[in-house]
């Protein structure tokens, strides 16, 4: 190819996709899909289905990471970790997807095997045909993550050689960033002294989010806990929200996520930063939202 | 005449070392099952060889002044020891087993040469037998420390489990490293399911002690239980009848000393008329070995005298005396009047006193702490404590709905409780030290101890602070405070805080519910509708 012909082609390609996003893309859906209702596995097959399908973000062979949040020794009730029933639908979703291979991993703050048993999610997810993995330290690698404050750190190599990656993070308050969803959910995927990261928790989350880069964020809001977060302990920390919100921009995901507390997602530093990263847009009034109930 | 050695009892001696690994096997498996099962409740009794041990039984019974039903069992043991003699210690012991192996291992690599008369004495381990018994008589519990049960799990619980562990991360590593990824995940798997516990303090003592014990087969067969084993003695004691009793034959003996020189407890099979009954373990060795089968053991209704061991009244008078006056001393010290900050105890753990006259030192408990929190006690309790369980945040913290190490405790030292009961346990009291806490002394932000405090309403509540910074800046931080009367003492604060070395927030044993003295506020009902 010329190379004349080649900067044509350069410019012509990425004019139409800067001028219309959806044409590769399609089907093009909205970019929130906000599903309510009463099982959580039925909205969460309905969010992904207002998405245009699993088939448009999972190729057949492909090898799936879902990475819920798993982080404490809590029952679904208690609104610590991610509902099990929506990962396990995602799991089934992946697979009849065609995946080749779905894992369901997380890293952790209480006993491993203690927060997997008692999440529920072990159980809903192999039981849906995934693998459910503990992370393990072997397969820890520094790696350069590029941030703005984080340089490097430790990753689990697994969520790196997944071909796809999709985050379910459950929304819940948190005392120092206010709320935790999905950006912050990657503090599951590294190893080291993750507890130093909340000296500068904004940019540590938006650092990891612009590295890990997922190709759909699920937020978890079946149960939501509004009350001595992250981990609660009471039902009563917690709301029936009965909601699933779903998108391939992960900011928009958490702006909306920043709604069920009562938050303006202007107001949340991280997303701010991660908007200015261009890792996503976070004025919900920009969005294209479709809301749906089953 | 024919020699020819007797089948019989070559078949009886392979189906001992088949009885002898299956009860050790069956004692590893129980090992490996102490542990998070994945559910709450622990189905299997992981505990169980301890119910069969009549010295634990009695020693603790006396020291405490309980009867423990569970540790009835062990009366069975002492039934099948009076009708059969010490076959327990021959066919069924897993530390017995132990050491018979490494005795087997030394002879067979010439490290070990046995005598043909070995005329040293056995009473040892009788006179550390009655020493036990009588600490037990002042509320002394010396019994871990020498029971063979407890001595093997404690080496297993706190030496072999961190090797096993490293021995699994070292071959996952391995696998890696060789390009066989699924291998390696399977093995990182199975690590993740057993839960081995991979560190713990001391543990170079009590690991040393049990490789002593195993080389000290290297200077006689069954150095152990020979010498100091307070178990087999209590059983030598109780044999009574040994309804199958060694006999030779004249005719057939050929005076070739080969059965007593690799006679296992050295019980003297041989010369006729000096086997000593009480010694004999059952392992047919004598028998199997003979070149002409002169050796049986028939039926016989006969009592049996104990008689070879010289346990004279006034050796049993002075270790027994040795004994009381031994305990005492191991009360010589000053916890008894103030508190260890740093001795915390498992939740569940009886008020001080009635906790060391149960607890035997096992290590049950250290074994199934899903978080490793719970470590052998050096000096923290004092001189009785020696081993007893101590809770050591930095290493380990408290599972908020975990009960486990109480549902394992063979003796009740830790009592039993449920989930429910568990987390309304307080086992001691986090403090914050404002010197090297972040917010406080730095200005930075940080509410990790808070962020991981497991009650709810939290018993870690965050307060804005100032801190004045060099240059006159005021930095403004959420800092934590600790509601004294919502902290259960689980440390897992300590052990999550940021600063690696010595945590800005420390829990010590003060407030813990047990104790009626180790007490910050006192237990005052306030008057209500005033």
């Amino acid at each position: 190819m010329e190379r004349r012909d080649f900067l044509k082609n350069l410019l012509v390609g990425s004019l139409t996709l800067k001028l219309a996003p959806g044409l590769l893309a399609a089907p093009a859906g909205p970019d929130l899909a906000v599903v309510e209702g009463e099982s959580p596995a039925a909205i969460t097959r309905e969010a992904i289905k207002v998405l245009g399908g699993m088939s448009r973000f999972i190729s057949r062979g492909d090898k799936v990471l879902i990475k819920p949040n798993i982080g404490w020794d809590r029952t679904p009730e208690m609104a610590a970790c991610t509902n099990p029933e929506v990962v396990a639908a995602l799991v089934a979703m992946s697979l009849e997807a065609g995946a080749r291979e779905v894992i369901v991993m997380d890293h952790t703050i209480n006993q491993p095997k203690r927060c997997y048993a008692r999440s529920g999610i072990q159980e809903a997810a192999r039981a849906a045909g995934a693998r459910v993995l503990f992370t393990d330290e072997q397969r820890l690698k520094k790696m350069s993550l590029k941030g703005e404050w984080l340089k490097e750190w430790e990753v689990f190599q697994d969520f790196v050689e997944a071909d796809k990656l999709i985050n379910v993070p459950i929304a819940k308050v948190h005392s120092l960033s206010r709320v935790t969803l999905g950006l912050k959910n990657w503090l599951g995927a590294v190893g080291g002294n993750r507890n130093q990261l909340h000296q500068k928790i904004d940019q540590a989350v938006v650092d990891l989010g612009a590295f890990f880069k997922p190709t759909l964020t699920v937020l978890d809001a079946y149960r939501v806990l509004f009350r001595n977060g992250p981990q609660g302990g009471r039902v009563s920390d917690t709301r029936l929200q009965k909601t699933v919100v779903a998108g391939l921009d992960p900011v928009a995901v958490d702006a909306y996520g920043a709604t069920f507390f009562e938050i303006k997602p202007q107001e949340l530093p991280f997303l701010k930063l991660a908007q200015g990263r261009g890792l996503g847009k976070l004025e919900l009034e920009k969005l294209r939202i479709e809301k749906r109930a089953v | 005449m024919k020699r020819e050695r007797s089948k019989k009892y070559f078949w009886l001696q392979r189906l001992r070392i088949l009885v002898q690994v299956s009860f050790f096997l069956l004692f590893f498996i129980l090992f490996l099952q102490t542990h998070y099962p994945g559910e709450d409740y622990l189905k299997v009794t992981v505990e169980r060889f301890f119910h069969f041990d009549p010295l634990l039984f009695l020693a603790a019974s006396i020291a405490s002044r309980t009867i423990f039903a569970a540790l009835l069992l062990s009366l069975l043991t002492v039934a099948a020891t009076l009708v059969f003699g010490r076959f327990f210690c021959g066919w069924i012991c897993p530390l017995g087993t132990v050491h018979q192996f490494f005795s087997f291992i030394f002879k067979k690599t010439r490290l070990l040469r046995p005598p043909k008369d070995d005329r040293a004495s056995l009473s040892s381990k009788y006179l550390v037998l009655f020493l036990v018994l009588a600490a037990s008589l002042l509320t002394v519990n010396l019994v871990g420390y020498l029971d063979p049960f407890s001595f093997l799990y404690r080496s297993f619980a706190v030496f072999i489990s961190p090797l096993l562990n490293l021995g699994l991360v070292q071959s996952g590593n391995l696998a890696y490293l060789l390009g066989l990824k699924s291998l390696g995940q399977t093995i990182s798997q199975a690590a993740g399911n057993l839960a081995l516990n991979s560190t713990f303090q001391n543990a170079l003592v009590i690991g040393g002690l049990f490789l002593l014990a195993v080389l000290l087969n290297a200077r006689k067969e069954r150095f152990w239980c020979r010498y100091l084993c307070p178990a087999g003695a209590l059983l030598g004691l109780f044999s009574r009848f040994n309804l199958f009793k060694l006999k030779i034959d004249p005719d057939k003996c050929i005076n070739c000393h080969l059965c007593s020189t690799h006679c296992q407890t050295n019980a003297r099979p041989y010369p006729a008329g000096e086997w000593r009954s009480s010694e004999c373990i059952y392992c047919e060795t004598c028998a199997a070995i003979c070149p002409t089968a002169a050796i049986s053991f028939p039926l016989s209704w006969q009592r049996e005298r104990m008689q070879g061991v010289d346990l004279n009244r006034r050796r049993v008078l002075l270790t027994s005396l040795t004994g009381l006056v031994l305990a005492p001393i191991f009360r010589i010290s000053p916890l008894r009047r103030r508190s260890n900050p740093a001795l915390i105890r498992p939740p569940g753990a009886l008020a001080e006193p009635e906790f060391l006259s149960r607890c035997v030192k096992c290590g049950e408990c250290m074994k199934v702490c899903p978080t490793n929190a719970l470590h052998p006690a050096l000096a923290e309790a004092g001189p009785e404590g020696v081993w007893t369980p101590v809770l050591v945040p930095r290493i380990g913290y408290c599972e908020y709905y975990c009960s486990l190490c109480t549902q394992v405790c063979p003796t009740g030292a830790i009592r039993e409780l449920s989930v429910e009961e568990k987390v309304t346990v307080k086992i001691g009291t986090a403090w914050v030290d404002k010197t090297r806490c972040l917010p406080y002394a730095l200005g930075k932000s940080c509410i990790v101890c808070e962020e991981h405090c497991p009650v709810s309403p939290k018993a870690i509540q965050l307060i804005k602070v100032d801190t004045l910074t060099p240059g006159g800046v005021v930095a403004t931080n959420l800092a934590p405070f600790v509601n004294v009367d919502a902290c259960i003492g689980c440390g897992i604060c300590e052990n999550k805080c940021v600063v690696m070395d010595l945590p800005a927030i420390r829990v010590s044993s003060i407030g813990e519910h047990r104790s009626s003295h180790n007490r910050l506020v006192l237990p005052v009902v306030e008057e209500q509708g005033q």
